[in-house]
């Protein structure tokens, strides 16, 4: 006697939320790691010349008189990771089918993002420099805007989630799982950004 | 003749829908399956494409004779450009994801695209990040235009046009990686495999270029201290518009030769001769030319001692000679999946395997670009490997309409008129390319329609340029007609039929 054979399990598919989301990560990275490569050719490049003393190069790159707020700086650091511990949470509590913590995981994610935001508002207020002199003002304001809008996008992304969750769709782990994928990539996103802009200058 | 009701209101539903003009429009303009937006993308590619030949034949004339001007001169350089762009982001990029957005669904089994709404995103951010391209153009903006506000036009369309192209990329990828249906990835059908392929550079590539639109635009519109002004922009995005970038936008090509080669010879996607071999040889190449898009020109040059000549030897065999093995390779294994298989002659496959060879001879010309020896750089040689590169594309994607018009309007295009396009689509690219490789040696300058000697050889290789294009678009005109006719004509049988997938 032949035992019957299995019936072959339901075809597993990948998420495509999950996918996606890793696919445009990727890109912002891409997107950002030129800019940022860009900003580094600048910087080595900064033409150079004797200061008035003789004695010492100056680099033309940072301006002496402006200094960088990096208290402003590292806290947007240490709130990414917060970020990604919420966006973490909210997979957690909704492989659980937990709706409400689902759901406040998410508003702490998208309130921690409007936190980076005025975190960096506060940070271009404090430098107090206008984009009419020099490269250096040029392409920082650039590099931090296009910042900006990546969690701007971010944020964007939590309120979907958010209302995805609160309309009911609690199951769907795979798009909270892209949606925690992609603030981590943010956060490496800004994690360089911060090396390269804030720390190095 | 008695009608059932049901019949009958199937007929009356089909006729409100069919004679309702709006109806129509209305369902274009928010159409999400992967079929009309294919489509619109490659009809829209065909437009640019009538633009890119026109500005070509132009621009061949007015280099006939470099003390004549046909075109005002303050002009010349936004006309070069243009002409780029209307090749690479007008025509080779939105053709082959057009293509592949059309069929790669149905080749995997899939429904429709996973991102079908991101893909209309897609295609809609194209279509009006080019047009306003082109109007920015017009009104003197582009690289090196006198209007500012045009030229902070220009910047916006181009980057619109890139995130349409990323949008469509990712929309491509994410579905060959997750709608397979239980499909192992080795499994699926090449011109899938290459589509999947060409989508990743592109996802990973243009966005760099994105970046560096941001800080050009934003210089632009301030200090103008750091980026340059509008004569400038060129100087920072140019590397998207040359190889090796411009190859990666053609991958699909290789896979379209395979599949109808696979096609022509009526074997399964899985009974490919030495499939694995094909697999490997699109997915090396693509990885080669992504890397080397990374890189700055590896230049090969003879050093003073052997292991200086060995030391510029290897970067430039690596990422310059490697690349042509891709297309040797599929050549090769489309000819041996004839010779298992039981071909017949076949428009599609010939399409394609001219459009390989094009493409083939595209990337020779890219790799004696970085030949110290013979000085090309600055010459008309590096656009008639654009041109070999695009037209190389054009003439695959005959092939692929070919070989998937069944699917869409349940009608073969004849083999006979296919094969006679092909012909004469291939001595278009050859006389729109070849005179300049030959008039690059001899040194005739880049982006400049005076200032050279244009007597003798040059001359005669610039109006053969100007008809090679020329030619070329009577190609697509022609071929739009043919597709028009067969639309309307008595069913074709398709010989393809029996291997589409559905």
């Amino acid at each position: 006697m032949t035992a019957p054979a299995l019936n072959a399990g339901p075809i597993r598919r990948t998420s495509t939320v999950f996918v996606a989301s890793a696919f445009v990560a990727a890109a912002l990275a891409t997107l950002m790691g030129g800019m940022l490569a860009i900003w580094l050719d600048f910087r080595a490049n900064a033409p150079t010349r004797v200061a008035e003393d003789g004695t010492s190069i100056i680099k033309d790159w940072l301006k002496k008189d402006v200094a960088i707020p990096e208290v402003a700086s590292n806290t947007m650091m240490f709130t990414f990771v917060i970020a990604c511990v919420m966006a973490q949470w909210a997979v957690y509590a909704a492989r659980r089918n937990d709706k409400s913590h689902t759901t406040l995981a998410l508003a702490i994610t998208m309130f921690t993002g409007l936190a980076l935001l005025n975190a960096q508002v506060a940070l271009w207020l404090q430098m107090d420099i206008a984009l009419r002199t020099d490269a250096y003002e040029t392409m920082f304001f650039a590099v931090t805007g296009t910042m900006f809008a990546i969690i701007v996008s971010a944020m964007v992304y939590s309120l979907v989630a958010m209302f995805r969750v609160l309309a009911g769709r609690t199951s769907d782990v795979d798009v909270l799982a892209g949606h925690a994928l992609y603030w981590y990539a943010v956060s490496g996103i800004f994690a360089v950004l911060w090396l390269v802009v804030y720390v190095q200058k | 003749m008695v009608m059932t009701a049901a019949e009958a209101q199937t007929t009356a539903g089909a006729s409100r829908t069919v004679t309702n003009p709006l109806n129509a429009v209305a369902r274009w303009l928010t159409a999400a399956d992967h079929t009309r937006i294919g489509v619109s993308l490659v009809v829209g590619a065909a437009l640019w494409l009538v633009i890119a030949t026109i500005i070509g034949a132009v621009l061949g004339l007015e280099r006939f004779d470099s003390t004549a001007a046909l075109v005002d001169a303050g002009a010349l350089t936004q006309l070069f450009s243009l002409h780029r762009f209307a090749l690479v982001f007008g025509v080779a990029a939105p053709l082959m994801l057009g293509l592949s957005v059309w069929v790669v669904p149905a080749q995997i089994h899939a429904s429709n695209l996973s991102l079908p709404r991101f893909a209309a995103l897609g295609w809609w951010a194209w279509l009006a990040g080019s047009l306003t391209v082109l109007v920015s153009y017009l009104a003197n903006g582009g690289p090196g235009g006198g209007a500012q506000q045009y030229v902070e036009l220009y910047l916006l369309g181009l980057g619109v046009v890139f995130v349409g192209l990323v949008a469509l990329s990712i929309a491509i990828a994410t579905t060959v990686l997750t709608r397979r249906n239980g499909q192992r990835l080795a499994d699926i059908p090449l011109g899938a495999f290459s589509a999947l392929i060409g989508a990743i550079g592109i996802a990973l590539t243009l966005p760099v270029a994105l970046g560096t639109i941001v800080y050009v635009w934003v210089d632009y519109v301030n200090a103008r201290v750091a980026f340059g002004g509008a004569g400038f922009i060129n100087t920072w995005l140019a590397w998207t518009t040359r190889e090796p970038q411009t190859l990666l936008y053609v991958v699909p090509t290789l896979g379209i030769l395979l599949d109808a080669a696979g096609r022509t010879a009526r074997l399964a996607p899985s009974r490919q001769p030495l499939r694995g071999v094909a697999l490997l040889g699109v997915g090396i190449a693509a990885t080669v030319i992504m890397s080397s898009v990374t890189q700055q020109a590896h230049v090969f040059a003879l050093g003073d001692t052997p292991f200086a000549t060995l030391q510029s030897f290897v970067p430039f065999a690596l990422f310059s000679l490697l690349p042509l093995l891709a297309p040797l390779v599929v050549i090769l294994m489309s000819l041996l999946a004839l010779k298992a298989g039981k071909p017949s002659v076949s428009g599609a496959f010939i399409a394609s395997l001219f459009g390989v060879g094009m493409l083939f001879t595209g990337l020779v010309g890219s790799a004696a670009m970085h030949l110290d020896a013979l000085g090309l750089v600055g010459t008309v040689f590096g656009e008639a490997a654009l041109v070999y590169v695009v037209y190389g594309a054009v003439l695959a994607a005959l092939g692929a309409v070919a070989l998937h018009i069944g699917s869409l309007t349940g009608r073969a295009l004849p083999d006979s008129p296919v094969i006679l396009l092909a012909l004469t689509g291939f001595l278009a690219t050859v006389l729109a390319s070849l005179p300049h490789y030959v008039a690059g040696l001899l040194d005739q300058p880049a982006t400049a329609a005076s200032g050279f000697d244009d007597a003798g050889f040059v001359g005669l290789a610039n109006i053969a340029v100007a008809l090679g294009h020329a030619l070329m678009l009577l190609v697509v005109v022609a071929f739009g007609g043919l597709v028009a006719k067969s639309r309307r004509g008595a069913p074709v049988n398709d010989r393809y039929q029996a291997q589409v997938p559905g």
